[in-house]
């Protein structure tokens, strides 16, 4: 293999549909959750999983960590959820007739941390995941403890049960890679799902990575950064992100849905998004270069979220999707 | 799988976003010109067109030729430069017609540098497999916009119609003076050989033109005798410039002369619509007797008038007393024309005496024939100021005859001289119509006589 070629783009190509298949599995539907939380994984990012109650967002998380044979470990948010029980706390322990403190990892000491509906604990517990998110480490006591690589969390939010919740800020809901929507399964899927779930046989996902699966992600991960994109394509990324601003600072005009309804646009976290979830989609479809369509398959997951949306938005009901949309048919290519 | 870096592997799918990219360049000049062009060369033979036909002068035409020319390739150069394709669009349409992805678009842009040669290199070899999906003519045929076509037919519309229609409309169009015109030509004249001397007389005519004060005859005069000039000097002029220099001066000065034509013809018709019903009994320059006059107006009018109160004056001396009005009508008439007949005792002094009143009358009344002939009559016609209240052209309340005595044949009697001509017994041949009442030799036995209307200007003069 060439000298800085971590790997072969067949090789990625291969494992990321064998990890795909092995998901899909277990988890009946969902194929392009399936798929941008894979890319994600790969990218480096996390996901923010937003649906009903009941869909298998537990399980699609739990079903990627076995195929992946990576550590889970799962948190239910409550309101009463300490930041300590996440990130972990000192203990007094007892070790060779000593009495001493010792740190105790909390659940965040994982290759893939379920954050169940991270929206129910409070900012402060909210902020110790965060923290965890962007850094890979965790401060206690003053001490930092870096965590494992590859890092991955998956937080899930219930959009119904917004009662005695704390909605995540949008500095925080900035730092989620993609938010994906999960859907009810359409009839032919439920039939499946009912059938797996309901009889006697059960599957689980089993691990698809070898014993160094760690080092195997991290390649995987380096391959996807090794991506070509094209000019004119990354110039595409930054007139979409910019043309989510309401307010232009440098003179270009705003479509008028854009200055209507938002409040704020997207940071550059959202370029980078984009790109680097373009990079994956072009590799997963075996290409070593970025096209128009990666960008428009990708931009949706990683824009929704970082539109904040004005007060007349919710009063009429307006989606962040709906604006990405116009905004993708007002932006042309180059 | 390894992959082939070999340089004659990596060359088509450059060089095919590079032969694309030229030919859609050369497809952009194309279309630029078939915009520009037609309208241009539609400009230009306009331009042309008035320049042979002389109504834009040597400097006008130059400057709307260079301008449109120029213009042209501003529009040309200016449109092309917008429109030149560069390598990623050209690339982009690879992209399009081959179904590579962006492939082309990629290797087009990307700067290898920033990545590893192997992923390069592959990304070239896919593309290779693409290139042999694209036929150039086939998927980069030279299409014209049908708005072009439209272009170049609407130019060659406006090219014919400018050819046919501005012979045309050439009067109503706001043409350079002819002064103006033939200044021009003497300038030009000036500076060749063996032309000053035309250019001297084309320049002292374009200062008569242009004096109000010159007759039109002297003006047309001259305009003829310097076109004698030119031809003589055009049959034997060897220069090709200047006899096409000759031929516009030749054509200028008939065009001249045309107009001053018209404008004449103009003015005789207005003379001969003009006036009233007044029949001068003098000669008016040639035209001779029964000539109504021309336009005459009050001055004409008044020349009559005085001389029928000559007449009417010597009727009286004549017959004394005036006459009762219910006196012989011939006897009157015997008095009126009398008093308007010179006395035949002394024929070579009353010839003499209504020659000179003639002349006089002659001059004034070419005095008032030439004001009358320069100036349109003025106010209601002569007839019917003299129309008493009820009265019109449906007739005259209480109108009074004459009989009057018809005379040969005037024109040729009366023609350059102040007298009517002769009688001469044998050969009276009776007009029909009477044209004058120019006074007649008395006593003419057997000559015809017909009662007529007195005119109504007589009213009140003749008793």
């Amino acid at each position: 293999m060439e000298k800085g070629l971590v790997m072969e783009p067949e090789k990625f190509h291969e494992t990321f549909l064998r990890l795909e298949a092995e998901v899909q599995k277990v988890i009946v539907g969902h194929n392009d959750v399936i798929r941008k939380v894979l890319i994600a994984f790969f990218a480096g990012g996390h996901v923010l999983l937003e649906g009903v109650p009941g869909l298998g967002k537990t399980l699609l998380v739990k079903s990627l960590s076995h195929a992946l044979g990576m550590t889970f470990k799962r948190i239910q948010f409550t309101p009463d959820l300490m930041p300590s029980d996440i990130v972990g706390t000192e203990v007094l322990a007892e070790s060779s007739g000593r009495r001493e403190f010792q740190f105790k990892k909390g659940p965040i000491f994982a290759h893939v941390v379920l954050a169940d509906e991270i929206n129910r604990a409070t900012p402060k517990t909210q902020s110790a995941v965060l923290e965890a998110m962007e850094e890979k480490q965790v401060t206690v006591f003053g001490e930092s403890h870096v965590l494992e690589s590859p890092f991955m969390v998956l937080a899930t939010q219930n959009p119904i049960e917004l009662e005695g919740t704390y909605p995540l800020p949008e500095a925080q809901l900035d730092r989620f890679f993609f938010k994906l929507l999960v859907g009810p399964p359409a009839p032919a899927e439920l039939r499946e799902i009912l059938k797996r779930t309901t009889g006697t046989e059960t599957g689980n996902a089993t691990k698809v990575l070898p014993e160094d699966g760690g080092n195997l992600v991290n390649e995987m991960q380096q391959l996807l950064r090794q991506v070509m994109i094209a000019p004119p394509i990354e110039d595409y990324v930054v007139r979409l992100v910019h043309a989510t601003q309401a307010n232009d600072h440098n003179g270009a005009p705003s479509s008028p849905s854009v200055k209507q309804y938002i409040r704020f646009g997207s940071s550059p976290r959202g370029a980078q998004s984009l790109i680097l979830g373009a990079k994956g989609n072009a590799l997963v479809e075996g290409r070593v270069h970025v096209s128009y369509e990666d960008v428009e398959k990708v931009i949706f997951p990683a824009l929704r979220h970082r539109i904040i949306l004005n007060f007349q938005a919710e009063a009429e009901n307006v989606a962040a999707d709906q604006i990405v949309a116009e905004i993708v048919k007002q932006v042309t290519r180059n | 799988m390894q992959i082939s870096t070999r340089p004659q592997d990596l060359e088509p799918p450059v060089r095919l976003v590079k032969d694309v990219a030229d030919r859609l360049r050369r497809h952009a000049l194309w279309d630029s010109l078939a915009v520009i062009f037609p309208p241009v060369l539609a400009l230009i033979y306009g331009a042309v067109t008035l320049y042979r036909a002389a109504m834009v002068n040597d400097s006008a035409f130059f400057f709307a030729v260079v301008i449109a020319a120029g213009g042209g390739l501003l529009g040309v150069v200016l449109r092309f430069r917008s429109r030149i394709p560069s390598l990623p669009s050209a690339a982009r349409l690879i992209d399009q017609k081959s179904g590579a992805k962006d492939r082309f678009l990629t290797l087009a842009t990307i700067d290898p540098a920033g990545y590893l040669p192997s992923i390069f290199a592959r990304l070239r070899l896919e593309t290779f497999d693409f290139v042999e999906r694209i036929d150039l003519p086939r998927d980069f045929p030279l299409k014209l916009k049908r708005s072009r076509w439209w272009l170049f037919l609407g130019s060659i519309l406006i090219a014919t119609l400018i050819h046919f229609l501005l012979p045309l409309a050439g009067p109503m169009i706001h043409v350079v003076p002819v002064q103006q015109r033939i200044r021009q030509l003497a300038n030009e004249m000036s500076q060749r050989t063996g032309l000053k001397g035309l250019a001297h007389q084309l320049r002292m005519l374009a200062a008569k033109l242009e004096d109000p004060n010159v007759p039109r005859e002297n003006k047309q005069a001259m305009s003829e005798d310097i076109q004698k000039e030119i031809e003589k000097q055009q049959a034997k002029e060897e220069q090709k410039d200047n006899r096409d220099l000759l031929g516009q001066a030749a054509s200028t000065l008939k065009g001249l002369e045309e107009q001053q034509s018209s404008e004449g013809q103009e003015q005789r018709t207005d003379q001969e619509k003009g006036g009233g019903g007044i029949q001068s009994n003098l000669p008016q320059d040639g035209q001779g007797e029964g000539k109504q006059s021309q336009g005459s107006g009050g001055e004409g009018k008044k020349d009559s008038n005085a001389q029928l109160s000559k007449a009417t004056h010597q009727d009286k001396t004549a017959q004394g007393e005036p006459k009762e009005p219910g006196q012989d009508q011939n006897q009157k008439h015997q008095g009126d024309t009398k008093g308007n007949q010179p006395d035949q005792s002394q024929p070579g002094k009353n010839q003499d005496d209504q020659k000179t009143g003639k002349d006089q009358g002659g001059s004034r009344e070419g005095a008032g024939k030439n004001q009358a002939s320069d100036e349109p009559p003025q106010g209601t016609p002569p007839t019917e100021r003299f129309y008493k209240a009820g009265e019109g052209k449906a007739g005259l309340k209480d109108p009074r005859y004459v009989t009057v005595q018809l005379p040969e044949d005037i024109t040729a009697e009366s023609r350059g001289e102040g007298m009517v001509a002769k009688g001469s017994k044998g050969n009276r041949v009776g007009a029909k119509v009477p044209v004058s009442n120019v006074p007649l030799p008395a006593q003419i036995p057997n000559s015809p006589t017909e009662k007529q209307q007195l005119p109504i200007e007589y009213r009140g003069i003749i008793r």
